[in-house]
């Protein structure tokens, strides 16, 4: 899903041998050949405790031996001890201060009798050279240009002033706290958007160009060929920087992830924390958003209209004669956070975040979005508790022996089996995941987990088919193959703290055991938690006692229904949503583990919605024909889904309109 | 707020309660603009200009200072009656001044330790905003007001606009003229965040945090910085709650902040306040 920013192959690269060397002693000459080209040089200087960009002219304002450390809502200069020139990370300046100004004139109007007059004004921007562009900020021009330039509605003020920059990039050799280019596919290689390239060494800088611009300089400029040993040392450098970021947003899937996440306890909690200043919108090098403002003079018949920054984080952004769109600071943080990780996906093809930071270091409070991300949509699995542990057997063909211990009937057609020597993997397994269960000469089958024992695993399989049947039939001492624990879990971390229903059918509770399981283990963290369960008759039910026990002793408020009452049920007959679609819950704090038929599990989540049960917080197990069980067979593809390896347990919003579909 | 000009040629008053008049001079310190504003306005009544009085009606009258003596409650009652359009200009009037800090002490006792005669200053327990007492159709605010918000006010009224006085962060301000941030660079702590603009940030183009003159912006999340300034920070209560202790302590967030953490008086431990009366009448 998540792609590099624009990482179109290098357009116009001149046949070129390899960079050439520049020593730091003549720098200057760069400087001088760009201003005599006639363009204003911005780059980066120290001022007000902070490397901030600016017009230089000289080498000796840029911030030789200076670095910086940054960390959430923190930043201090620092000596590095040595001579380098941009030993640095990005700052609290980013380029859209030149190519997208804080504040420019728009349009004069005036009024004279009842005639009216609008005159455009026109940018008419100096040449720039902008020095010591980072990877990340190539990167936030590029989405700047999409979003301004790159449809059939353009910023004329933004064109002009953007054609008019040359960059003269610079490979980083260093690395922040706060920096993520990794994660967002940005960084911190400078791999293309460039005029020049510097990367500083030692005693100087390699040189490379990028465009015939860029060639048209460095053939200017006093080089030597570089060695082989100064491009592998730069190679080297920049990889460690690389290593040293790590993978701080796991991406993949995250505009998913984010946007089945619009009811999370957390944008609550992150409002709270948030003091909705505007800070990381404006230190942003891709937020574009902006406000007109209207001044006149005294007699009223002249009129300015500005343009100048303004943040989806001010109450009035969203404001119109009867309110705000978007009047509580928690939906300020969701929209900001969704859009630059998400929906700006789906507008401009591209994500809104580009790694750099700024927003974690200039949030004077510290709030840090990639602890909000993998809070609020954390990377499966779920929590740490439940991350799934590569099984032994993992390949189609492999199997792990287990063996029977004891057996249990359930009901006339339902066998629960105890297997022990199983792969050491199902002791990190999580609830609702399955294993592929094989027997010679059958159809490897994907069973549910319904227990997991310290040294061991329980299957619950209800005899359909000669496979099953022939599991049903097992004894103690018998040996079957196993492969697992496969597929995802329920998101039980998302049922802490909240009220959970489970809504299940006949052999459907089976998966959903382990849960019940979790609950009564840590019964406080959950709040109200309601079974509600049908089968076709009341010795269809299964794990009888557990039902009881979980009603009587462990605070589950358990609700039964049979399609086909004998003489001895005084309970309820009927199919499983009539018991609790006359309830008046308050959904709003709910979250709902449903397994059954695809049509009982959309009648469910559609009452569930009417109690305010939101699509994101429904989560159903899709059952489909399996045969691998890690996406490799194609059998159980479901839209853009494999449902033994994305599932089986998806969210209603996720599934979207292809749930309960003919024919998908 | 007026949709047509509020009158061909307005009439305006100036008036002051509690205050020291500098507010008032930020009228007087429009060089470039005075003329239009004569041209366009018609001054009846302003103590610091002329010696020319009224007693109304006034199309626009500008309100500058706290409602501070009992004397002040009935006048601005009285002139609230004889105006179109009141507008409350500076930290005083829209807020309580920096004099509202008494609201967290004990009026009697300050009486007593600082006036030899005690008995012949009258004034009341609580310095309060004008918009406690009457309708407030616009407010100005900051100690003392901006130039460049006033004369929007002005151009607005002239034209029956709505003037653009923009209820955001002093941030939004730092960040469009490249300030860096005082609280992240130098760990000095700013009330910008929680502030409305309208000054310029003038303190942190200076390297110096925010102290709120302007007062809480919309929804000011005062809780949420205080709660950050004590973590990261390791600052005691009364410091923080100190900061809040300016003068715009008596508007609503910062007034919570003072009351819960203290720091309206340095040194001795602060005397509850009576619960404030709510504001009110605020169109």
């Amino acid at each position: 899903m998540v792609m590099p920013v624009s990482r179109s192959p290098r357009g116009g690269r001149p046949t070129i041998e390899g960079p050439g060397f520049l020593a730091r002693a003549d720098l200057q000459v760069l400087f001088d050949l760009l201003r005599e080209d006639g363009r204003r040089l911005i780059g980066p200087t120290v001022a007000d405790g902070a490397i901030v960009y600016d017009d230089i002219t000289s080498v000796d304002q840029l911030p030789r031996g200076i670095g910086d450390e940054q960390s959430p809502g923190r930043y201090r200069l620092r000596r590095r001890g040595d001579e380098q020139l941009f030993g640095y990370v990005v700052g609290p300046t980013a380029w859209k201060k030149w190519t997208f100004p804080a504040l420019i004139p728009l349009t004069r109007s005036t009024h004279d009798g009842h005639k009216v007059s609008f005159v455009p004004e026109q940018a008419s921007p100096p040449k720039l050279a902008f020095l010591g562009a980072r990877a990340c900020e190539i990167a936030g021009l590029a989405v700047q240009d999409r979003v301004l330039i790159g449809t059939e509605f353009i910023d004329p003020d933004y064109m002009v002033r953007r054609a008019n920059v040359l960059v003269v990039a610079v490979q980083c050799t260093t690395s922040a706290s706060t920096c993520f280019c990794t994660s967002m596919g940005t960084g911190p290689e400078v791999t293309e958007g460039y005029d020049l390239l510097l990367t500083e060494l030692d005693a100087g800088f390699l040189v490379d160009a990028g465009t015939p611009a860029g060639r048209a300089v460095l053939e200017r400029l006093p080089l030597r060929p570089a060695s082989t040993a100064e491009q592998y040392g730069v190679a080297a450098t920049v990889a460690a920087v690389r290593a040293r970021i790590g993978d701080p947003i796991p991406a993949d899937g995250l505009h998913d992830r984010l946007l089945a996440q619009l009811d999370h306890p957390r944008w609550a909690q992150v409002a709270e924390r948030c003091i909705t200043c505007g800070n990381c919108t404006l230190a942003c090098p891709t937020c574009f958003c902006t406000t007109l403002t209207q001044s006149t003079d005294m007699s009223g018949n002249a009129a300015l209209a500005s343009r100048s920054w303004d943040s989806c984080f001010s109450p009035g952004f969203a404001k119109v004669a009867g309110g705000s769109f978007r009047a509580r600071p928690r939906d300020r943080y969701r929209q900001w956070l969704t859009h630059k990780f998400a929906t700006w996906w789906d507008q401009f093809g591209t994500s809104g975040c580009v790694g750099c930071g700024r927003c974690i270091t200039w949030c004077p409070v510290g709030i840090d979005v990639r602890d909000e991300l993998n809070a609020i949509a954390p990377p499966v699995p779920l929590s740490p508790e439940s991350r799934l542990v590569e099984p032994v057997a993992a390949t189609p063909n492999d199997f792990v022996t287990a063996k029977v211990v004891s057996t249990k009937s359930e009901t006339a057609d339902t066998t629960t089996l105890t297997l022990t020597g199983v792969d050491p993997a199902f002791s990190h397994g999580s609830t609702g995941q399955f294993a592929m269960v094989a027997l010679p000469g059958f159809p490897p089958l994907p069973i549910s987990i319904s227990r997991f024992l310290a040294d061991g695993i329980e299957l619950t399989i209800r005899g359909a088919g000669p496979a099953t049947k022939a599991m049903c039939a097992l004894q103690v001492g018998d040996q079957v193959g196993l492969r697992g624990p496969l597929g995802n879990n329920w998101p039980l971390d998302r049922a802490v703290g909240r009220d959970l229903v489970i809504v299940t059918g006949g052999i459907g509770l089976a998966p959903l055991r382990p849960v019940l399981h979790a609950i009564v283990a840590d019964r406080r963290r959950f709040g109200d938690v309601k079974l509600f369960y049908g089968a076709r008759t009341p010795a269809d039910l299964l794990y009888r006692d557990e039902l009881e026990r979980w009603a009587q002793r462990d605070g589950i408020e358990v609700s039964l229904t049979v399609d086909r009452a004998g003489p001895e049920w005084s309970g309820r007959v009927g199919i499983v949503t009539h018991l609790f679609d006359q309830a008046a819950w308050d959904g709003s704090n709910m979250i709902a583990f449903v397994c059954g038929p695809e049509r009982m599990m959309q009648a469910t989540s559609t009452t569930l919605a009417g109690r305010g049960v939101s699509a994101s917080r429904i989560h159903v197990t899709l059952e489909r024909h399996m045969e691998c069980g890690i996406g490799l067979c194609g059998h159980c593809q479901m839209g853009k889904y494999f449902v033994c390896r994305d599932g089986p347990v998806f969210s209603i919003a996720q599934l979207g309109d292809t749930f309960g579909r003919e024919g998908i | 707020m007026a949709h047509a000009p509020v009158a061909a040629r307005p009439r305006v008053g100036v008036v002051k309660f509690a205050s020291c008049d500098g507010c008032q001079l930020t009228l007087l310190d429009l060089e470039d603009e005075l003329l239009s504003v004569v041209e366009h306005f018609d001054i009846v009544d302003f103590p610091e200009a002329t010696s020319a009085r009224s007693a109304g009606p006034y199309d626009v009258l500008f309100v500058e200072g706290s409602v501070s003596e009992p004397a002040h409650l009935e006048r601005i009652v009285e002139l609230r009656r004889r105006t179109r359009f009141l507008v409350t200009i500076g930290a005083c009037a829209t807020a309580g001044g920096i004099q509202a800090l008494r609201n967290w002490g004990d009026h009697d006792a300050f009486r007593m330790g600082v006036y030899s005669n005690p008995e012949w200053v009258a004034s009341l327990a609580r310095s309060t905003p004008i918009s406690e007492h009457v309708a407030v159709d616009a407010e100005l605010r900051g100690c003392p007001i901006d130039p460049g918000q006033l004369v929007e006010l002005l151009t607005a009224l002239t034209t029956g606009r709505r003037p653009q006085l923009r209820d955001e962060a002093v941030c939004m301000e730092c960040k469009r003229r490249g300030v860096v941030c005082v609280m992240v660079s130098k760990g000095i702590p700013c009330l910008g965040q929680v502030t409305q603009t309208g000054c310029g940030a003038i303190c942190p183009r200076f390297g110096r945090g925010c102290y709120g003159c302007f007062g809480p912006r919309e929804q000011a999340n005062a809780a949420g910085l205080a709660r950050h300034l004590q973590m990261a920070g390791d600052r005691p209560r009364e410091e923080i709650g100190r900061l809040f202790a300016g003068f715009t302590a008596y508007s609503e967030p910062f007034r919570s902040m003072v009351t819960e953490l203290g720091g309206a008086r340095s040194g001795r431990s602060t005397t509850a306040a009576a619960e404030p009366a709510p504001r009110g009448g605020k169109a």
